[in-house]
This record gives structure tokens, C-alpha cells and sequence, in this order.
């Protein structure tokens, strides 16, 4: 049976990740307060849409959002995200709840409280202002565990000065590990023995206190 | 040789802390102060305290209940009993969830405004109450209250104004 996923609140963000799960096979359900988002969300096929206050029992229940696996709750308002990932965890049995949350003092809390995933918006924007990201070519900054792990993609271009070495001639810092090598349309399991060539893209495993340092070490910035 | 034993009471000074001054909150804060009981009172609108009565003695603080830097800068910890009263469930419960979970108070009442939402409340232990489940009971006391009959049908007293 298919899965289901259920995306409350959200303008934009919804349709965009609405567009993004229906290609990967799932039934999706949006929950919009705006009359307006659900007129667009509609127009996309295969989604259905409920229009009202995702927080509200009543409105769960006219979304037949029974059983689904999983909930993402996506308002502005994070108490709003919170309300709604405990309605859809304790009244409808929806195994998976996701939340955005926008004061990072707060991930922790949601995790807490029995939020299955909460992503901070302004730390993953606020990192790639202290990587500088926009002047290496560091895509895609996944936090994890709070924000104490990161999961980063490190291009190799040609003033990288590990080009050419095998990864254990590498002198990452233990926190660090290279967890996959992407090469063209390939994604290689890296060995000790493997060869690191320009072009290549590095998907970085590395603990929050290493991560500057293992940059560095890689790009060579 | 005399040895002095201290027994070391815990200063339990009782404060309660009451976020929201609308109608009600401004009411118990009120109420809380004429019997001489320390309250501090949090609302984010500054207009709000004017329902405190003229006799308010305890504290009003302007502020947003979700911020925790706010939430420090009252010392909510040292609230013994906290009363969440604002418009909004949502609110309510995640300053009572924050209270319980990251200040450790205990004792914590809210309203729930929709009372399909109170079990979400009531199952982490926050104590509730449901203005619309208390009117409805209200009213069916009243509704089966015998009313005084009056000297003839149809004719109704009125009492005073």
C-alpha cells in the first residue's frame, strides 16, 4: 500500500516538497489555512487538499488523516508546528512527525517533547554564514542530532590539495569521516585506498568542532 | 558540649506567575493580590495591564511568554504554581510544556479553548480547564433550575434594574 504523507501549513514550502514527495511515489494530503495556497496546491494532480487550521482536531479529521506515516508541519509559528505534530502523533497514530522550527534554543525542546525530526531553519542558514559558504562550494549542510553532527557535500576542484591522494594519506581529524565518494553518476563506498580526483564530490561526516579544520583539509579554505 | 541542630526549612515562598492579563488573567492576579499572595503577572501587550486593579501589588511584565529569554528573566523557576491563560491553545501549551520540561514547575494550570485539544494537555500531566465545558455545565444546572412561579402566567417580575 502506498504511504501517506500529510504537509500542514506552509505557502510555497508546501507545494515545493508537495511536487517533491508525489514524484517519489507517496499519497500526499495538504492541510492550508490559505483559501489561495490551496487553490495552487490543487492544481497539482494527484494531491488532496484540505483547507483549514492544521491545529485543529476537527480539521485532521475532515483531511482523513488517519494512519499516515508521516506529518510535516511547516507555520510560521512554532508552536503551531508543535500543537500540530502532537495531534497528529497522539489523536491520529501518524508514526513520524516533522517539524520547522525557527528558535534554535527550542530543537532540543521538540525533540523532547516527542518531535521525531525538527529542523532549524535559521542554524542551517546561520552555518553556511559561518562556513562561508558561498565562497567554497559547500552544498547541501544537513544538521543531525541537534545540530552536533553535520552531513556536508565537499566539491573537488582544482585548488584542492588532496587531488590525487588515497584517502589515508588524508590527515582528517578523528570526527571526520568520508562517508561516500561522488564521482559523475556514481556514488563510491571510500576505501582506505581511495583516490581522490578533481571533479569529485565528498559527502563529509563530521562532528561540529571539526568541521572547519576537515574543510581546510580537503579544499584546502 | 552543645551542639546546635538547624533545621533548614525550605523557604517555599508561594508565587505564582500568570501569563496573559486578559479578562480572566487580570481577575485571578487580582484576586491572588487582595488576599496578599505574591503574583507576577506576563503579557506581551502593555495596554493589557490596565485591568489590573489600582490596588495591583505584585508584579506586571511586559514580555513574550515563548521567548526564553524572557521566561530567565522573570525567574520563571521560581513560580510555585503557573497559570497559563493566553488566547491561543497553541501558546498555552508550549509555555506550559516549556515550564514543566526546561524549568521544572509543577504545578501548572492552562486553559484549552478547543476541548478536543485538552487531552493533548492532560496526558503530560498539565492541569486544565475548558471554558466551554464549564458554561455547558453551567447551563444544565440552570436549564433544570425550577424558576419561581410568579402571581400569573405571563406576568414577570423584575428585580431592581
Amino acid at each position: 500500500m502506498k504511504k501517506s504523507i500529510v504537509i500542514i501549513g506552509g505557502h510555497t514550502k508546501a507545494m515545493i516538497l508537495a511536487k517533491s514527495i508525489l514524484k517519489k511515489g507517496y499519497n500526499v494530503i495538504v492541510i492550508n489555512e490559505s483559501y489561495e495556497d490551496c487553490i495552487s496546491i490543487s492544481e497539482i494532480p494527484g494531491i488532496s487538499v484540505v483547507q483549514g487550521d492544521g491545529a485543529r482536531p476537527y480539521v485532521l479529521a475532515d483531511a482523513n488523516i488517519w494512519d499516515a506515516d508521516m506529518a510535516i508541519a511547516l507555520t510560521p509559528n512554532d508552536e503551531d508546528n508543535l500543537m500540530i505534530c502532537q495531534l497528529c502523533k497522539h489523536k491520529f497514530s501518524i508514526s513520524k512527525t516533522v517539524a520547522i522550527v525557527s528558535d534554535p534554543k527550542k530543537v532540543e525542546f521538540f525533540y523532547a517533547l516527542g518531535v521525531d525530526r525538527a529542523v532549524c531553519t535559521i542554524s542551517t542558514v546561520a552555518s553556511i554564514i559561518e562556513q562561508q559558504a558561498f565562497v567554497t562550494d559547500i552544498t547541501n549542510i544537513i544538521p543531525i542530532g541537534g545540530g552536533n553532527i553535520q552531513i556536508l557535500e565537499l566539491r573537488i576542484d582544482g585548488y584542492s590539495p588532496v587531488i590525487d591522494k588515497q584517502l589515508w594519506e588524508i590527515e582528517l581529524p578523528t570526527e571526520a569521516i568520508v562517508g561516500c565518494i561522488l564521482r559523475g553518476d556514481t556514488a563510491l563506498v571510500p576505501r582506505g585506498n581511495s583516490r581522490i580526483t578533481m571533479g569529485d564530490t565528498l559527502v563529509l561526516i563530521v562532528g561540529q568542532q571539526q568541521e572547519a579544520s576537515a574543510i581546510k583539509t580537503l579544499t584546502g579554505r | 558540649m552543645n551542639i546546635t541542630l538547624k533545621s533548614y526549612k525550605k523557604n517555599a515562598v508561594q508565587l505564582t506567575i500568570i501569563v496573559g492579563c486578559g479578562k480572566l488573567g487580570a481577575a485571578i492576579a487580582n484576586q491572588i493580590s487582595e488576599t496578599g499572595g505574591e503574583v507576577l503577572i506576563l503579557d506581551k501587550d502593555k495596554q493589557s495591564f490596565r485591568r489590573l486593579s489600582p490596588f495591583f501589588g505584585g508584579l506586571s511584565v511586559i514580555g513574550d511568554a515563548l521567548d526564553l529569554d524572557k521566561l530567565k528573566e522573570i525567574q520563571i523557576q521560581k513560580a510555585t504554581t503557573l497559570l497559563i491563560v493566553t488566547n491561543d491553545d497553541n501558546v498555552n501549551y508550549m509555555v506550559a510544556q516549556l515550564a514543566r520540561n526546561m524549568f521544572s514547575i509543577r504545578h501548572v494550570i492552562a486553559r484549552v479553548l478547543d476541548k478536543d485539544k485538552e487531552s493533548i494537555f492532560t496526558s503530560e500531566g498539565i492541569l486544565t480547564f475548558c471554558p466551554v465545558s464549564l458554561s455547558q455545565e453551567r447551563i444544565q444546572q440552570l436549564l433544570v433550575m425550577k424558576v419561581p412561579a410568579s402571581s400569573e402566567a405571563g406576568d414577570v417580575e423584575y428585580d431592581g434594574e
